[in-house]
């Protein structure tokens, strides 16, 4: 990290990147248990996206990290050391809030130095660091403006200066994107991924946005009902997920059920209704005659041609379709698996979709993933 | 509220009669501060300022206005740092319990002030506060509370509990949040129950009539006092100049009002 060139005031002495690591973190209001026992860990540097649905404890596990809420049990790391009795005021991390939270009756420029003011930076510093967090985020030219003279992107900007401005041990964001339509959401997106880039700080972000997760992140931890369900890389997530509910939260997919009939090192076959299904396997081997399902992801099912052969071939009907720009979405209805969603390129589609079509899906051993599924309550 | 329907005359007859009733005995006191006869009396041949004359010329008036001024700026004070301190503890813990304080602290508006000033007069006995500059001070601070209450609490109901905790989080300790978040965003709520505990020491009677007798002299009291011994026309100089000053106050009020909600 130290290796990537960084603007001069934004430069700390010494590693600017911390690790964060929770362990057993838990918090319960009386009975309701909204953070159950998660442990999880932040490379120095790192882009952590917390991401689940609402109500899955995300925001209370960062208000945790914060130091606004104090956990029922487990610990917050800090570096190896313990955190978690220490006051917001003293643990040092920038944090961007849902509606930005920004003084109403201070300019930007004012917003942005609160932070120093606080730590009694003389003037010339405090203003040489607030012009380097504002040409950071380029905003110089409203420095002398009121929070309400922005727009909504450009004080989710102010709100990254003042919380980057004092050189945070980690950057706290609190869904800093969900205020802001969905084309700016793109564009901040790209400006926040670069300027973590940039400045090179262990970022921890909340949303309930999937897209925003998996194209921000370096690690996405989902979660539901204050359960860590599965952590990783985005790919990983995306390609491999462990549980149905990963499999649905992140992206779309079509579960496939079935019995397993037979079992060899990397293969395995199913029985669903008439139809059977050919599936890679890894790592653990389900034992023949045990119920399995499969994750299905629309983009990996192709359309087959005349007689074409496939690892797995069904037959069905076009039930439902919409015209996305980019491709058709392709609701197909099938006698065992079920209505089967397709997402099918529109440049050069094989058909024209109508209702009532008869077509042929196809697709190979290695597309579908077996997934478990959810436990009550994970 | 625009476009609705025009009001009926008879609303509009009830609506006037009400405004009339509310205003006359306020204005009546005009013509009658400018009578040119010895007592209280509408004016009989020409207009006459020497009522004014007289009271500014007056050194037991000035006495009492100046009096009345110096009470009022010092109960103010209090009433505006403790009920300040009240509301703004009570937004932060805001548990059941606190409910309670802040229902407590209405009190004084709540029972009649000659009740008050019954337990007053037995209490600041034992303290040798009775006729003094201190005890009426403190009487008018106490009672002039709830106004900084109310209006404190109602500006910290439209403040967003994450400025605080965006301030806190970025390392300001709490008297740091306290001066340069909190208090610069409820400062009109402040101003507001400052003018109303102000104008409430300013035109309290009762319960100076209790807990003072010569040494501390309010202008209220003198009015009093006019009326009971002599029915001087200087009085209704003084009431115009009382009015003249209140609507300055609650102009003021209102100007603070409309800074704080652009």
């Amino acid at each position: 990290m130290t290796a990537l060139p960084r603007p001069e005031a934004m430069a700390p002495a010494g590693s600017a990147a911390h690790a964060l690591e929770l362990r057993g973190l838990s918090k319960r209001y009386g009975s309701f248990t909204a953070v159950d026992a998660v442990s999880l860990r932040v490379e120095r540097g790192q882009f952590l996206t917390l991401l689940g649905p609402s109500g899955s404890g995300k925001t209370t596990i960062l208000m945790a990290i914060a130091g606004f809420v104090a956990p029922s049990a487990g610990a917050v790391l800090l570096d190896g050391a313990d955190i978690t009795a220490l006051p917001p005021e003293r643990r040092d991390f920038g944090m961007v809030f849902q509606g930005y939270a920004l003084f109403p009756h201070m300019t930007v420029a004012e917003n942005v130095a609160f932070p120093l003011r606080v730590r009694r930076l003389g003037q010339a510093a405090r203003e040489a660091k607030v012009r380097a967090a504002l040409d950071l985020v380029q905003l110089s030219a409203f420095a002398e403006r009121r929070p309400s003279q922005l727009s909504g992107g450009q004080q989710q900007r102010v709100a990254l200066a003042r919380a980057l401005v004092f050189e945070p041990d980690l950057l706290l964001l609190d869904e800093p994107l969900s205020a802001l339509d969905k084309k700016l959401r793109a564009e901040l997106q790209e400006e926040l991924k670069a300027l973590h880039r940039r400045i090179g700080r262990t970022f921890v972000n909340v949303t309930h946005d999937q897209e925003e997760a998996l194209s921000l992140s370096d690690q996405v931890a989902i979660l539901n009902h204050g359960k860590l369900v599965q952590m990783g890389a985005p790919e990983a997530l995306y390609e491999r997920p462990r549980t149905r509910f990963v499999a649905d939260f992140l992206g779309k997919s079509n579960f496939l059920r079935g019995t397993v009939r037979e079992v060899r090192p990397d293969m395995m076959a199913l029985q669903a209704g008439g139809t059977r299904l050919l599936q890679a396997v890894q790592g653990a081997h389900p034992a023949p005659g045990t119920p399995a399902l499969l994750s299905l992801r629309p983009e990996k099912i192709a359309l087959l041609a005349g007689e074409e052969a496939a690892d797995n071939a069904v037959a069905g009907r076009i039930e439902a379709w919409a015209y996305l720009g980019a491709g058709y979405a392709l609701t197909v209805a099938t006698d065992d698996l079920g209505p089967l969603r397709v997402a099918l390129p529109a440049w050069r589609a094989p058909i024209a979709p109508r209702e009532g079509l008869p077509v042929r899906l196809g697709w190979s051993a290695e597309a579908a993933v077996p997934v478990l599924e959810d436990a009550d309550g994970a | 509220m625009t476009g609705g329907y025009r009001a009926g005359p008879l609303a509009r007859g009830i609506a006037w009669a009400t405004v009339i009733y509310l205003v006359l005995p306020i204005t009546i006191v005009v013509p009658v501060s400018m009578t040119d006869r010895r007592y209280l009396s509408l004016p009989y041949e020409t207009l006459s300022l020497r009522h004014y004359a007289n009271l500014l010329g007056s050194e037991a008036w000035l006495g009492a206005i100046w009096q009345s001024l110096w009470i009022a700026i010092a109960s103010t004070a209090i009433a505006v740092v403790a009920g300040t301190l009240c509301a703004i503890g009570c937004w932060r813990l805001a548990r059941r319990s606190t409910e309670w304080v802040r229902a407590l602290m209405l009190l004084p508006l709540i029972i009649p002030s000659i009740v008050y000033a019954v337990g007053l007069y037995r209490w600041f006995g034992t303290l040798d506060l009775l006729d003094r500059f201190l005890g009426v001070t403190l009487a008018h601070g106490v009672t002039g509370i709830p106004y900084v209450v109310i209006t404190v609490s109602t500006a910290l109901a439209a403040f967003d509990p994450r400025l605080e905790q965006a301030a806190r989080g970025m390392g300001a300790s709490l008297g740091q949040t306290l001066r340069w978040v909190i208090l610069p965003r409820i400062a009109p709520g402040i101003a507001s129950g400052a003018i109303f505990a102000f104008i409430h020491s300013w035109d309290e009677l009762v319960l100076v009539l209790f807990i003072a007798s010569r040494n501390v002299f309010t202008l209220p009291r003198k009015i009093w006092d006019g009326i009971n011994e002599n029915l001087d026309p200087t009085m209704a100089a003084v009431a115009v100049l009382l009015i003249v000053f209140t609507v300055l106050l609650l102009l003021l009020d209102g100007a603070l009002r409309a800074r704080r909600d652009p």
